[in-house]
């Protein structure tokens, strides 16, 4: 009896001990990082308690196991085997039946708490989300707005609706928690409220190809004031460009290529743009061509009939108009 | 040298490289006597290199002779049960035998071989997660076709589907190993069909690391479409690769089954069974069955690059999630297959060591056989975020906090067994406890994941990986050093040497601890998976660092076992007779075990556990002379 | 041998159960012309699936303990009895998994596939079922010569329904629009999944045609008798698996949804 007294005592205090271990160690007592979204609430709540009964079960198991094997251990010279102990059928049924009670309980909390994330706003704003290798493109069907940065308002909930261009991408913010796959084919949803201004980033989860891990994109929560101010300004980069020029980089957003082509001279998947138009490019083949329109139409409708050096063949073909090419065209001679 | 090449082993792959070069030029010619491309940028075709890694595996079972029994037989031919071993000492192992405890060991260091290949690619990528940004797997780099971040992507991938599969071998080997000698038969029941599992292995082995150098396959071990459909033609590899073990797992998992139902000694009983034998059976029940539905998937993806079928591809109508549910209906029991059996070392260990019957011996078998059923319901909880339908999440989130109760079963019986032991510590027994602490740190983080708006923030982290690093080191890798520790003396008639298995558990334990509980801190601080780089801005570097250093260190501990391992073999000490006072039958015996077993068969008269029971006796061996008239 | 027969109720058996098969095979396709239930399609098939488990692949033997001696021929076949139904087990799970992939892509829609062949090839497989019954009962009552003749016909009805699934019926398929071309589907995934699920199937029919060649030439060397017959056995077991498979696949592919509208 006195064993199990001991046993208990320390079980309680090892579980406290492993808590504060954890807590000093950053191994997450408290869910991280920072709470920025309301469905993060309800998850970080069953996570907490979560891991207070991991901290339970752990001294549950280890301190009698710990305690045994140094207070029962085999003294020196003895030889003689143990008490012959078969079993006990009441604590086999204990042992099986309060785990069942644990597990009744994380059930509910967990189907509580899944319920608490996936509360309906009837108001919600909504924002398409395209992923594709490797870059996130968003659009405000209500002004036309096409970003690769994404504006949330603050107490807002929106609803994502998100499509794939080529294969799984998955998309998570940590600090907003819930997590969804953008799969091809369909539209998958994702409904978020952020409860805290502040500039976070989607980061892809699922692997998706070789830039993989560099496929993040701002997502930046304002205050209402800023983020209609932000509309605004958006509003009007759209009205001032309805040049070709104008019209032609939105379409570089809006279809991805800046996920593989710089701007500025910088390396990328692709090749960069700036300073392109006119010069000699070098095929694989061996040979060169001129960088006019005609290889620029034929790169967007047809990438693998000319091939840069250098650079991997893995630009998909672009179904676009006559007339969007040629603005992107148009956009493309204003680089230099 | 010469000795070498005339092995099976090495005339099998030399036939593999005739089959792969016969099977490709096969496709090659017709390509091209229909005006096809020849050639493409890994010298064959994809066709090509599909059947002709197809044949590669047919050739070598052909040639390496573990098939020619069964053309006999086509042929009307009788063959004798057994063939007499016609080498000795190492020539034995890397030729065809029938004898299980040959094929046991060949399995054994099969997985050892992998488990350091696979390990050695870990400790590769991990680094260049040493720091942030690339070091040394750079964008500009080339190495079989593929630059830095993509021979990330395959070296990853390659580690985990290695290591799954090395694991698979481990177990087998185990099972083939103890399985019959625990049951008291002379082999297993098909020994024919336990040659072909092991050495349909082999080219599996060579399969997978084909795609390494074929262009790679960055899409993880899971292989998810479409990803996978447009990989470079090395996933074609992989798939083949994996299929071919996937036999291996499958026929051996039959014949497992078959030997315990059929080829028990008299007076053996359901319940007198050793606990280890329970857990073979609800292991080779989910590898014989669950099995074929990895193939089936992979499969799939192989025809959808080959002939255009649309299985999982969007634009002709077909359905990416589709594949994951098949996927995962394996992968998902898959992991129950890797822990049953060192779930079951563990069992059969402690009593060994603590003096002490092992507690509540039927729960302990029943929670067995519950693992391995209920694991069957539970696929989708890797797939909560994956846009399946909705209302699937909470019957899976159910079903899987189900699995914690006869999981847990055990954990309480193993405490109970414990208690008031009178424990001694050798090398197996450290790995033992070792491997129940571990198992706990990784089962007790299974339960948040299960929890479907949990896993919504830890799905697809590091603190998976921890997950999983913890439950696989715990169910499998220290049991699995734990049994080699315990059963060498049987195999070899020689001990390994203590200090330095000693050596190994000190070093490898905290590192291990050190390694997930990291991976979980920053998996949950938004640490993704299968990133080869992560944003300097999340402050990981420190931590990153910290694993990179615990990775190497459980590589030398691994490294220091493995020299102890072959060191001992002929250097070990002298160790004939019952070391670790069992009552197991085959510690009843002299080691190294005879040829043919047991020379007289035993009855069992009474529990295999109860130790400390005066008098008591577990099985009882049958006169010589009665056994002469036979 | 505990379950003595005589040769002529044996067979006679045999008929009776192909009898009631031929039957049920009639009514699902009578349920598919007049109305659309899968339910009811399940149940028949489930019905003929038990029949020929326990009629023609004797899954009751499964039961036998008919020796105690380890080393004795009747013992081991128990053994491999056991073995090549665990087999037969692990391998459904490839078929059901196909099956579970049909019915998640094509929902319960039916290929527009040519009736007549595929009722045709279904008589033909039911029918070599039959055949391989009656040898394998000869073989059990000693009789080599009668079964070196029905596995002859076996054979060839196993064959004439290779040859009409890969040979005409796949080109059939890619005529009549169902794919356009091999492996080119048209149609969504329709083709993928009809080609991959009689391809799978097919490729166990073409398995099975080389165990029976085997069986076959072993049997002409007299190798088999009354009483050590297990390749025998192994073979008629696996051949009407290969056949129990087609009573789900045939409904699954042609018969769910209303043949007339
Ligand atoms: C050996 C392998 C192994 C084992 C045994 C387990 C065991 C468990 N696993 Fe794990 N798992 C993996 C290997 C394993 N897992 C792998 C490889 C992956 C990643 C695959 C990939 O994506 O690459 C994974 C991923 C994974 C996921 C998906 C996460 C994601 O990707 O989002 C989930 C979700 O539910 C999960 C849950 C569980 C649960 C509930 C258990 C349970 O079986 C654990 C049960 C044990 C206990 C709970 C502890 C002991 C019990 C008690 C002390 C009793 C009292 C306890 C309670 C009442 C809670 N695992
Ligand atoms: C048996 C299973 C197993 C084992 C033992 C390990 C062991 C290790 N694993 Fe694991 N790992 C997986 C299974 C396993 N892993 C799986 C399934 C994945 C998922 C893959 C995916 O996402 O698709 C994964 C993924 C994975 C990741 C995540 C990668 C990513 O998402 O980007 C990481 C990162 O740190 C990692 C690290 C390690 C380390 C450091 C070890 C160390 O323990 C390794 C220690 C080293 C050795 C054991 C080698 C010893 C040998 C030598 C030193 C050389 C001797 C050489 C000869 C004799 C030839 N692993
Ligand atoms: C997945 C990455 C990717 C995307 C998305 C992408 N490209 Fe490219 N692009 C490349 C790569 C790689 C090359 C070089 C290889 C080649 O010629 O195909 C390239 C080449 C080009 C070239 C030729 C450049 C040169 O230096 O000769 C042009 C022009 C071009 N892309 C335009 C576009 C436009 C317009 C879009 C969007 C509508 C786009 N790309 C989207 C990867 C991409
Ligand atoms: Cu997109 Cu990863
Ligand atoms: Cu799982």
């Amino acid at each position: 009896m006195r064993h199990f007294v001991i046993v208990g005592i320390l079980v309680l205090v090892t579980a406290v001990l492993t808590y504060v271990g954890l807590d000093v160690a950053g191994v997450a007592t408290q869910m991280n990082p920072i709470e920025a979204s309301a469905q993060s609430i309800p998850i970080d709540w069953l996570w907490n308690w979560e891991i207070i009964a991991i901290c339970f079960l752990f001294a549950l198991i280890i301190v009698p196991m710990a305690y045994s094997m140094l207070v029962f251990r085999r003294k020196p010279g003895d030889t003689t085997d143990a008490e012959h102990i078969e079993g006990n059928t009441t604590l086999e049924i204990t042992w099986t039946v309060i785990p069942l009670f644990a597990v009744l309980a994380l059930a509910y909390m967990g189907a509580y708490s899944l319920g608490e994330t996936r509360r309906i706003d009837p108001n919600a704003m909504i924002i398409k989300v395209k992923g594709q290798q490797f870059v996130w493109t968003f659009e405000y069907p209500d002004t036309g707005i096409i970003s690769t940065e994404l504006h949330l308002p603050v107490d807002q909930q929106v609803l994502l609706k998100m499509e794939s261009a080529d294969v799984i991408h998955s998309f998570w913010v940590p600090e907003f928690r819930v997590k969804q796959d953008v799969v091809p084919g369909r539209v998958t949803e994702y409904r978020i409220t952020p409860i805290l201004v502040g500039s976070y980033k989607v980061r892809c989860a699922e692997l998706c190809g070789a830039s993989h891990a560099y496929m993040e994109s701002p997502v930046i929560v304002d205050s209402q004031a800023d983020y209609d101010s932000w509309i605004v300004e958006q509003v009007a980069i759209v009205a001032a460009s309805q040049t070709p020029e104008g019209l032609g980089k939105l379409l570089t957003v809006k279809n991805g290529c800046i996920g593989c082509h710089s701007v500025d001279g910088t390396k990328m998947t692709g090749p960069t743009w700036f300073g392109l138009f006119g010069t000699k490019v070098n095929l694989t083949d061996g040979s060169t061509v001129t960088a006019d329109d005609a290889y620029v139409t034929e790169s967007i409708l047809d990438p693998k009939a000319k091939l840069v050096t250098g650079f991997p063949p893995v630009m998909p073909p672009f179904k676009l108009t006559d007339i969007e090419i040629a603005n992107i065209i148009a956009y493309l001679k204003t680089l230099k | 040298m010469k000795k070498f090449f005339s092995t099976a082993l090495a005339r099998g792959l030399f036939w593999q490289l005739i089959g792969t070069l016969t099977g490709a030029g096969l496709v090659t010619g017709i390509r091209v006597l229909m005006g096809l491309s020849a050639t493409d940028k890994f010298f064959f075709t994809e066709p090509a290199w599909v059947l002709g890694g197809f044949f590669g595996v047919l050739f070598f079972l052909a040639g390496n002779g573990s098939v020619s029994d069964w053309f006999k037989w086509a042929r009307g031919i009788e063959t004798p049960e057994h063939h007499e071993e016609r080498y000795t000492g190492w020539e034995k192992y890397l030729n065809v035998s029938l004898d299980h405890k040959v094929i046991g060991i060949q399995y054994t260091v099969t997985a050892l071989l992998l488990i350091c290949v696979g390990g050695l690619f870990a400790l590769i990528f991990r680094t260049e997660l040493a720091q942030s940004q690339l070091q040394f797997l750079k964008v500009d780099m080339q190495l079989f076709g593929q630059n830095g971040p993509e021979l990330y992507n395959t070296l990853m991938s390659l580690h985990g589907m290695i290591m799954i599969v090395s694991i698979l071998l481990g177990v087998a080997g185990i099972m083939n190993y103890v399985v019959p000698l625990l049951l008291g038969a002379q082999d297993m029941a098909f020994p024919r069909l336990n040659a072909f599992s092991y050495w349909i292995a082999v080219p599996a082995a060579v399969l997978l690391l084909m795609s390494l150098v074929l262009g790679g396959f960055g899409t993880g071990w899971t292989g998810y479409p479409p990803l996978s459909a447009r990989a470079p033609v090395g996933v074609q590899m992989f798939f083949l690769g994996v299929f071919t073990a996937g036999w291996s797992s499958i026929l051996g998992a039959l014949n497992v089954i078959v030997t315990v139902v059929r080829m028990r000694s008299k007076g053996m009983t359901a319940m007198r069974m050793p606990i280890f034998v329970w857990a073979s059976v609800a292991t080779s029940i989910i590898a014989m069955t669950a099995t074929q539905l990895i193939g089936l998937s992979f499969q799939l993806v192989m025809f959808q690059r080959l002939f255009g079928m649309g299985f999982f591809d969007p634009a002709k109508g077909g359905n990416p999630v589709l594949f994951q549910h098949l996927f995962w209906f394996y992968s998902h029991p898959a992991v129950y297959v890797f822990v049953l059996p060192g779930l079951g070392v563990i069992s059969e260990l402690l009593p060994v060591f603590a003096r002490k019957p092992l507690f509540g011996y039927r729960w302990v078998a029943m929670s067995s056989m519950g693992i391995a059923l209920v694991g069957f319901l539970v696929w989708a909880h890797h797939m909560f975020t994956s846009g399946m339908n909705e209302y699937l999440r909470l019957p899976f989130m159910y079903s899987t906090l189900l699995v914690a109760i006869p999981t847990g079963v055990k954990f309480f019986s193993w405490v109970a067994t414990i208690w008031k032991g009178k424990l001694t510590y050798p090398a197996a027994m450290l790995f033992v406890l070792g491997g129940i602490v571990s198992f706990l740190l990784g089962g007790l983080t299974g339960p948040p994941n299960a929890t479907v708006s949990v896993d919504l923030h830890l799905h697809d982290t590091y603190f998976i990986v921890g997950h999983f690093h913890d439950t696989i080191f715990g169910g499998f890798v220290f049991p699995f050093f734990a049994a080699l520790y315990y059963w060498f003396p049987k195999a070899t008639g020689r001990r390994m040497n203590e200090f330095w298995g000693k050596v190994h558990f000190w070093l490898m334990t905290p590192s291990f601890f050190v390694l997930t509980l990291g991976m979980m801190r920053i998996g949950l601080l938004g640490m993704r998976r299968r990133i080869v780089d992560y944003d300097p801005a999340l402050n990981f570097d420190s931590t990153h660092l910290v694993l990179t250093i615990a990775g190497y260190l459980i590589g030398l501990a691994v490294l220091i076992f493995i020299i102890n391992f072959f060191h001992s073999i002929s250097h070990g000490e002298k160790a004939e007779g019952n070391v670790w006072n069992s009552r197991s039958p085959e510690w009843q015996v002299p080691s190294p075990m005879p040829t043919h077993n047991y020379d007289q068969p035993f009855e069992v008269v009474g529990e295999p556990y109860d130790y400390g029971l005066a008098g008591s006796k577990y099985v009882e061996f049958a006169k010589p002379e009665k056994s002469k008239n036979k | 041998m505990t379950h003595t027969q005589d040769k002529s109720s044996a067979l006679g058996q045999g008929v009776l159960i192909f009898v009631y098969l031929t039957i049920l095979t009639a009514l699902e396709f009578f349920i598919a012309i007049t109305f659309k239930s899968v339910s009811i399609l399940i149940v028949v098939a489930v019905i003929k699936a038990a029949l020929v488990m326990y009629y023609y692949m004797h899954i009751y033997k499964l039961n036998e303990n008919s020796d105690d001696d380890t080393h004795s021929y009747s013992y081991k076949t128990d053994t491999n009895r056991l073995g090549l139904w665990l087999f037969l087990l692990s391998d459904s799970f490839v078929f059901a998994g196909l099956m579970a992939a049909r019915i998640n892509l094509l929902g319960f829609t039916r290929p527009p596939l040519n009736q007549l062949l595929g009722l045709a090839v279904t008589a033909v497989l039911l029918l070599s079922s039959f055949f391989m019954n009656r040898g394998e009962t000869s073989m059990a009552h000693g009789d080599t010569k009668g079964f070196l003749n029905n596995i002859v016909i076996t054979f060839f009805l196993g064959f004439g329904f290779l040859i009409g699934v890969v040979a005409v019926e796949w080109r059939l398929a890619a005529a009549e629009g169902l794919v356009a071309s091999f492996g080119n589907p048209a149609n969504g995934p329709m083709g993928g999944v009809f080609y991959i699920m009689t391809g799978m199937h097919a490729f166990h029919v073409f398995t099975g045609l080389i165990f029976l060649f085997v069986v076959w030439n072993n049997a002409r060397k007299n190798i088999y008798s009354a009483e050590q017959h297990w390749g025998v056995e192994a073979v008629a077991v696996y051949w009407h698996f290969v056949d129990l498979v087609w009573i789900f696949f045939y409904p699954a592919l042609y018969l769910i949804g209303k043949l007339i509208v």
